[in-house]
């Protein structure tokens, strides 16, 4: 599975969902249209403007016809692999909380997020590469709020926590050998490991763990050589490369990130995710101010590397057991945040995601927002619902991918979360 | 806090200390007004708790419970509580989780909200259901009119209700009686150690695990080799390998003369039992005691020092809980005390700062830094969570946090339990206190400077007394008439007012300073009368001040503020009757035309014209300045004088749309000198001065009214004086320098930590705690009483029997905690056997890998049972009976045999106990992160012993992994790879993982390869073959063999060969830290058996 985390909050009005209706009412006041919004939905209460059209021009495409909003051209050409959701809200207005809540179910710190529950669930299926791979901006605009608690394993065992590749330098920790340190004399070094280890295995034959832990040593030493070759998209064909965008200075960096996750999963790794952009405000989808800069310039940074990421699996016939989801944190509001150019404040009521591959059906949209796309209206799709639909698709039911902890058994989806049976194939 | 609040608190405490008749009518200062109101509002409760019947009969209802009485129970008994009551319940018939038979139950309500909202007619489903909107109730037929009205004004009337709690807890789904059956929840059983024929017993916890074994037809092992043992009590206690001259000397104190070989397992009772009491007292006593065994309560307490989420801003002084921690067990502090610090430390012994330093606990959970209104309650909420969850959980193994959303589903802690514990925080915050950490120095250093200070005090007294009088005499005989000239500006001084309530304290420059919580908006008037005469125009000086927001000189968040208008008038003040203020008189307002300053914000409506304009709101603003002294003059129209009996009356109105626009600190000032430029400050005596000099140069009379004021100015002028004041001042103002260390603490009544949401207004605390439905602040019910565990309530104790008072009056704390912590700590009637128990079990599991119950955490009805339930009451009451001294039972548990015992495998016991839960041998344990890490420093000579003070972030610091310091975004990578927790929840065990990343660490990490260099380093100068066995003594512990040494010995050729290609010279060197980077990686390193 591979999860584009489309980090600080996309505005579902100005990329998947489109409210013609928005136009009529723009301009008018949200209390027109919904009494009781209250100022306290966005984050910034004092700067509340009027309903606000989409600044980008909506056009059909594929077969569905579904409109698309004019931020992505390529990956418009994909929408009949895609099954949209339009109804999907959270519970915070913030972005720590709503990032923990969007990755493991819960707006606190501590619980276990979908990869390490996927990896949990499956088992790592590469011998020499980590289960669950996350990658951030390499950009230098941070990490998504919240840092590492966003990959954690949370009380699951700690072997399930995400793997971030740093963005810069070397991508794992010690995945490089010491200067003073070559191939050979590492190899030696480990030879003479093993042989010193042997009187102590024998010794404490009944102690599994200490097999597995010479083990552990030859992986590693597999792993120096399969990680960088796997992270090496040098090798792929320039052909390739123009597909994802690799070289083409807007999207560059996003295209190469993808074009890892598809090396990454095509080699075992269960559950790659990609955050998209960094922190808030500008420095990610969080468009506070200038709605439309920012979702061109986010759009621009992803649009060819994702389809290109599509079209890819697709012609390798991988798609069929790749899943691969488009989604942040929250929506943002139809009305405008006062500005000189002005943006869009979070919002928790209404979101929308698309899903890929992996037993989606492509060309179907689920649920509706009300006519602003102020809030989820129809079919209304909660977080827990979301998830459990992700586990069927990897094959797992929601509530029997269970774990004990502090005299409870936990899932993923609490005590809720109903898979949403039109989007499957 | 809201100023709604704070009048709500006071009515409280009102009825609870004085019976609701006497007002509150002192009118305390704004910041520690609220502090008293705390520890009010802390009392009050704890009085009710103490007497809920006195309480009651206050209520002012009567006339509603007769209405109740006549009106309404009839009606709920005959219609109603066939399907919503206790009884119903019991029958089976109960509907919609809907209990009306108790005041509580009914307002809680069932499924669909609550029955009944206190004056609230409309939101009480109750009454809808009567009416028929919505559900049909009852289902019979509608009631008539008349009693729908009768429930509709009794809801009206505030709902009376006398039918308590005592009713509403028999309505709960659990029952808690039955659950004091509970093994848990038990008094601790006293059974006498079975009798061993063996032999294998040297204390009684071997006959309680041979007898067991005996049961179930297995047998222990033998005693393991003096060297094994050496080397895990080593590990067990310190987290450390001895070094080889350590365990030699005690292998032969242990052994005799045996010179025994690593490979054979001595079937030892060979042991001498003394000398092995004396390594353990030995290593009890060690100061790495502490550092091993406080990381083991820091998983259990969460603790981390940061907040956590977004920001994850540090707690730069959370670290003194750490060092707490480690001072508590090297002391061997009762663990008793141990808890009740914990909780509540600053109440019950708040003249120690380990006491105070160990309320860390309670605040050491994550937070949000990143708040909005909508979530301030349910953060809050959270917090309060935390504590309590954290608390059940470290104490009492009881994850009472289960318990916030419903009745707990496996454990009898009904969720009225979970908020009434809650609420014992209600009022706790973390905050910041100086400690004195340094008593006997301090003491010292406050002795030091108050001698200094008064040596200095004599020293200018002695001059003003006897020099300065002479020196001004001699300067006035010599005085020139009319030489000295007064200063251009006459500073005006007087009364000030202001329309926002904001206190002006006057400062020594005659400016005046701005105090307390700035207001919106604010008109200041200033009352002055003046000297001068022929006044032409009026100065105000702005001035910057380290109090104010970006030094100032304004109020508003950025340190601007705007002057929308400035006026000047005189007016008369008659003399004032007695007892009365004096009148004022009509203000005679002067024309003002121009306006001058140093710097304005534009040229148009935040210009300083504009603060004479028509319009109230433009005028005079400094941004582009802030921070900086500014200063304005205004012109009269014509120049005037002040009358006898006049003043000048100043007005400058801040009225600006932008809140806290108005000025921080300003001065005043006149002049009678045309030509004037904008500037700040003055120079040369003030008129006043001026006249009293003249005066006295004309007659110099010491007891004139003219010599006091003639004489400050004089002395001023003098250098030795002012170097003397000066010399003074300075020491004043630094203050004795006492080495107080800053503390984060949770506390109450304290300022608290401040925090991001502070400027949206974020109340860190509720002065209630409410019952909530399901978890949700939207749906509260009755306040909850701070309470405890009702099943841990024995012999018909209530809530009362630990009641803490505070010390006095004034104590600025609730004592709730104080009262939860003597609860929790008392074995007879409270929590304290279920304490001992979960603590003694901790204990266990740190020496054998795993507890008597393995569930460390959860000694509830989703626990595991424990193996061994007698020895686990034997060693709580053991521990109780030894004044909860640790080190004492570390002791008891490891001179046991079942301890000491070896790590032999057998097949045939192993069938019938594969989980060895009956300990019939040790099982080999790998070491956590911080034991791997500091072993690693330790062989390789690197280990930097300093202890306690800040912690550091740095992976290639050399200290003891305990100061790693830690912020929960930023885990260390290493100590994450060996399953580090994530220091968010209560962690009782750690998983123990194997993973390839691990192994990288070992092989490549830049830590791993500077410990294998340095031990290298260390070995350098011995041949080849001693190196080899010093390496394997300091890592292994046990001479190396033939064997081993042959492999060791070929790699160091083969690996010196290769490097000399590259290196040359230093190839040798580089060959044996490739050996000593191998050893360290071998299973025989961190796996101790």
């Amino acid at each position: 599975m591979i999860w584009i985390f489309v980090n600080g909050g996309p505005s579902h009005v100005d990329t998947w969902d489109y409210k013609p209706e928005l136009e009529k009412w723009d301009g008018k006041t949200i209390r027109e249209f919904a009494p009781e919004f209250s100022n306290t939905t966005g984050f910034f209460k004092d700067s509340v403007g009027n309903l606000m059209k989409s600044p980008f021009e909506f056009s059909a495409r594929g077969e569905c016809g579904k409109m698309v909003s004019s931020i992505f051209p390529h990956l418009g050409e994909h929408v009949d692999k895609m099954a949209f959701i339009h109804s999907g809200y959270t519970e915070s207005n913030n972005h720590s909380p709503a990032l923990f809540a969007m990755n493991t179910g819960l707006a606190r710190m501590g619980f276990p997020c979908v990869g390490s529950w996927v990896t949990y669930g499956l088992g790592s299926e590469s011998r020499d590469l980590p289960g669950f791979v996350v990658m951030s901006d390499p950009k230098g605009r941070g990490l998504p709020k919240g840092h590492a608690a966003n990959w954690s394993a949370g009380f699951l065992p700690g072997v399930y926590q995400g793997t971030h590749l740093r963005p810069t330098g070397d991508p794992i920790d010690n995945l490089h050998r010491p200067a003073t340190v070559t191939n050979e004399s590492q190899r030696r070094q480990l030879d003479l490991l093993g042989r010193l280890n042997r009187p102590h295995r024998e010794r404490y034959g009944a102690e599994s763990d200490l097999a597995a832990r010479i083990e552990s040593f030859e992986l590693a030493y597999r792993m120096q050589q399969s990680a960088p070759e796997t992270l090496d998209i040098d090798s792929e064909p320039a052909s390739i490369h123009q597909l994802y965008g690799v070289g083409d200075e807007k999207c560059d960096h996003f295209a190469r990130q993808c074009l890892m996750a598809r090396r990454l999963v095509e080699r075992g790794v269960r559950f790659v995710q990609i955050y998209s952009g960094g922190m808030e405000n500008q420095r990610s989808w969080d468009g506070h101010n200038d709605i439309k800069g920012n979702h061109q310039q986010f759009a621009d940074e992803t649009d060819k590397p994702v389809a290109g990421l599509l079209a890819d699996l697709a012609q390798r016939g991988l798609l069929q057991d790749t899943l691969v989801i488009w989604c942040g944190e929250f929506g943002r509001l139809p009305v405008a945040q006062i500005a000189a150019n002005p943006g869009r404040d979070h919002n928790p009521h209404c979101f929308s995601a698309w899903l890929a591959g992996g037993g989606v059906r492509g060309g179907v949209s689920y649920g509706e927002s009300d006519e602003i796309g102020y809030k989820a209206a129809v079919n209304r799709v909660h977080l827990n619902d979301l998830h459990a639909t992700i586990l069927h698709l990897l094959g797992m039911d929601h509530e029997r991918l269970t774990y004990r902890y502090q005299g409870r058994e936990f899932r993923l989806t609490d005590v809720a979360g109903e898979v949403i049976q039109p989007i499957l194939a | 806090m809201t100023s709604r609040s704070r009048i709500e608190m006071n009515i409280l405490s009102r009825s609870a200390r004085n019976g609701g008749n006497s007002p509150v009518g002192r009118a305390a200062p704004q910041a520690s007004g609220e502090r008293r109101c705390c520890s009010r509002i802390g009392m009050a409760i704890l009085l009710l708790i103490g007497s809920s019947q006195a309480a009651s009969a206050q209520s002012p209802e009567r006339e509603g419970l007769d209405w109740f009485e006549t009106k309404i129970r009839p009606v709920l008994v005959e219609h109603c509580y066939g399907c919503h009551s206790v009884e119903a319940e019991q029958a089976g018939k109960l509907r919609g989780e809907l209990w009306l038979d108790s005041r509580d139950a009914s307002r809680s309500g069932g499924e669909s909200g609550p029955a009944v909202v206190p004056g609230k007619p409309d939101e009480s489903l109750l009454l809808s259901a009567l009416r028929h909107d919505g559900f049909e109730m009852p289902p019979k037929g509608k009631l008539s009119d008349e009693i729908i009205a009768d429930f509709a004004k009794w809801i009206e009337l505030g709902a009376p209700d006398p039918r308590d709690s005592q009713a509403a807890r028999k309505g709960l789904t659990i029952d808690v009686e039955a659950g004091r059956s509970f093994w848990s929840f038990r008094p601790l059983q006293q059974a006498l150690p079975p009798v061993d024929e063996t032999g294998w017993s040297r204390t009684p916890i071997d006959q309680f695990v041979i007898a067991a074994q005996k049961r179930a037809g297995s047998h222990p092992n033998p005693s393991a080799t003096a060297r094994l043992l050496v080397r895990r009590a080593w590990f067990d206690l310190l987290g450390l390998p001895p070094t080889p001259e350590e365990l030699e000397s005690w292998v032969v104190r242990l052994a005799g003369n045996e010179n025994s070989d690593a490979a054979t397992l001595s079937a030892g009772n060979g042991i001498d039992a003394q000398a092995w009491g004396e390594l353990i007292d030995h290593l009890l006593a060690s100061p790495h005691y502490g550092h091993r065994w406080a990381r083991h309560w820091m998983d259990v307490a969460r603790f981390a020092e940061s907040h956590g989420y977004e920001q994850d801003y540090d707690r730069p002084n959370a670290y003194h809980y750490r060092d707490f921690l480690i001072q508590a067990f090297n002391q061997d502090l009762p663990y008793n005390d141990f808890v009740r610090w914990q909780l509540a430390g600053d109440e019950l012994a708040p003249q120690q700062p380990m006491a105070w330093m160990a309320t860390g606990f309670l605040g050491g959970g994550a937070f949000p830094t990143q708040l909005t209104e909508t979530e301030f309650e349910s953060a809050r909420y959270d917090e309060l969570d935390d504590m309590v969850a954290t608390t059940g959980v470290a104490f009492l193994g009881l994850s009472t946090g289960c318990a916030r959303c419903h009745d707990h589903k496996f454990s009898p802690i009904p969720s009225s339990d979970y908020y009434r514990l809650a609420a014992c925080f209600t009022t706790a915050i973390r905050t910041e206190k100086e400690l004195d950490l340094d008593p006997t120095g301090n003491a010292m250093r406050r002795q030091a400077y108050e001698d200094r200070a008064r040596e200095l005090q004599d020293a200018l007294q002695l001059h003003e007394r006897e020099v300065l009088p002479v020196q001004f005499r001699k300067w006035l005989a010599e005085y020139r008439a009319g030489s000295l000239a007064a200063a251009d500006w006459e500073v005006l001084q007087g009364e000030v007012t202001s329309t926002g309530g904001t206190r002006y304290v006057a400062q020594q420059d005659g400016s005046y300073l701005a105090t307390g919580e700035a207001p919106p908006k604010e008109v200041i008037t200033l009352r002055a009368r003046a000297e001068r005469t022929g006044i032409l125009a009026v100065r105000l000086e702005a001035l910057a001040d380290e109090s104010l927001p970006g030094k100032g000189p304004g109020r508003a968040g950025n340190g601007n503020f705007a002057l929308g208008d400035f006026r000047v008038g005189v007016a008369s003040r008659p003399p004032a009757a007695a007892g009365q203020s004096p009148q004022d008189g009509a203000v005679r307002e002067l024309k003002l035309t121009t306006a001058r300053a140093t710097h304005q914000q534009n040229d148009s409506s935040l210009s300083v014209a504009a603060s004479i304009d028509d319009d109230p709101v433009s005028g005079w603003a400094i941004d582009g300045k802030i921070g900086q002294d500014a200063a304005a003059i205004f012109f009269a129209e014509q120049p005037f004088d002040l009358k006898a009996g006049e003043e000048l009356v100043v007005t400058m109105a801040f009225e600006h749309p932008n809140q806290k626009h108005v000025v921080g600190r300003f001065r005043l000032s006149i002049t009678s000198r045309a030509g004037l430029e904008p500037a700040v400050g003055n120079s040369g005596p003030d008129a006043r001065i001026v006249g009293a000099i003249e005066r006295l140069a004309t007659q110099s009379d010491a007891a004139s009214a003219d010599w006091p004021i003639g004489l400050a100015w004089f002395q001023a002028t003098t250098p030795e004086w002012q170097q003397l004041r000066q010399a003074l001042a300075e020491h004043q103002q630094q203050g004795p320098p006492l080495g107080l260390a800053k503390v984060l603490v949770t506390s109450e009544g304290l300022p608290p930590l401040s925090h991001h949401a502070d400027g949206r207004g974020f109340p860190h605390f509720y002065p209630q705690t409410h019952f909530l439905r399901r978890g949700d602040v939207h749906q509260k019910g009755d306040i909850a009483a701070p309470g405890f565990l009702q099943v841990l309530l024995r012999d018909g104790h209530d809530e009362s029997h630990w009641q803490a008072d505070p010390a006095g009056e004034d104590a600025p704390s609730s004592f709730r905690r104080a009262s939860l912590a003597k609860w929790m700590t008392d074995v007879e009637h409270g929590a304290g056997h279920l304490a001992a128990r979960v603590i003694v079990n901790r204990l266990w599991q740190h020496h054998f890998g795993s507890g008597i119950v393995p569930t460390p955490n959860d000694f509830g009805g989703s626990g595991e049972l424990p193996s061994h339930p007698e020895l686990l009451d034997w060693l709580a009451a053991d521990l109780i009976a030894g004044d909860w001294r640790l080190k004492r039972m570390h002791k008891q548990i490891m001179t046991s045999s079942v301890y000491m015992q070896s790590s032999e495998f057998d097949p045939v016991r192993s069938e019938l106990d594969p989980d060895n839960r009956l300990l019939w041998r040790r099982v080999p344990r790998r070491l956590e992160a911080e034991a791997i890490r500091d072993a690693m420093l330790a062989v390789s000579g690197q280990l930097d012993p300093t202890p306690y003070g800040p912690g550091s972030l740095d992976a290639n610091m050399r200290r003891r992994s305990v100061y790693f310091f830690i912020k929960r975004s930023q885990l260390i990578p290493m100590m994450m790879l060996f399953d580090w927790p994530e220091h968010l929840v209560s962690i009782g065990q750690r998983s123990s993982t194997t993973t390839a990343p691990q192994a990288l660490h070992f092989i490549n990490s830049p830590q791993a390869r500077s410990s294998a260099e340095a031990w290298a380093g260390r070995l350098r100068g011995l041949a080849p073959g001693d190196a080899i066995r010093r390496a394997y003594a300091e890592a292994f512990g046990r001479p190396v063999d033939e064997a081993e040494l042959r492999s060791a010995h070929e790699f160091l050729e083969q690996q010196t060969q290769a490097h000399r290609e590259v290196s040359g010279d230093q190839a040798a060197g580089l060959a044996m830290a490739d050996l000593c980077q191998m050893l360290l990686s071998m299973n025989e390193f961190i796996y101790v058996d």
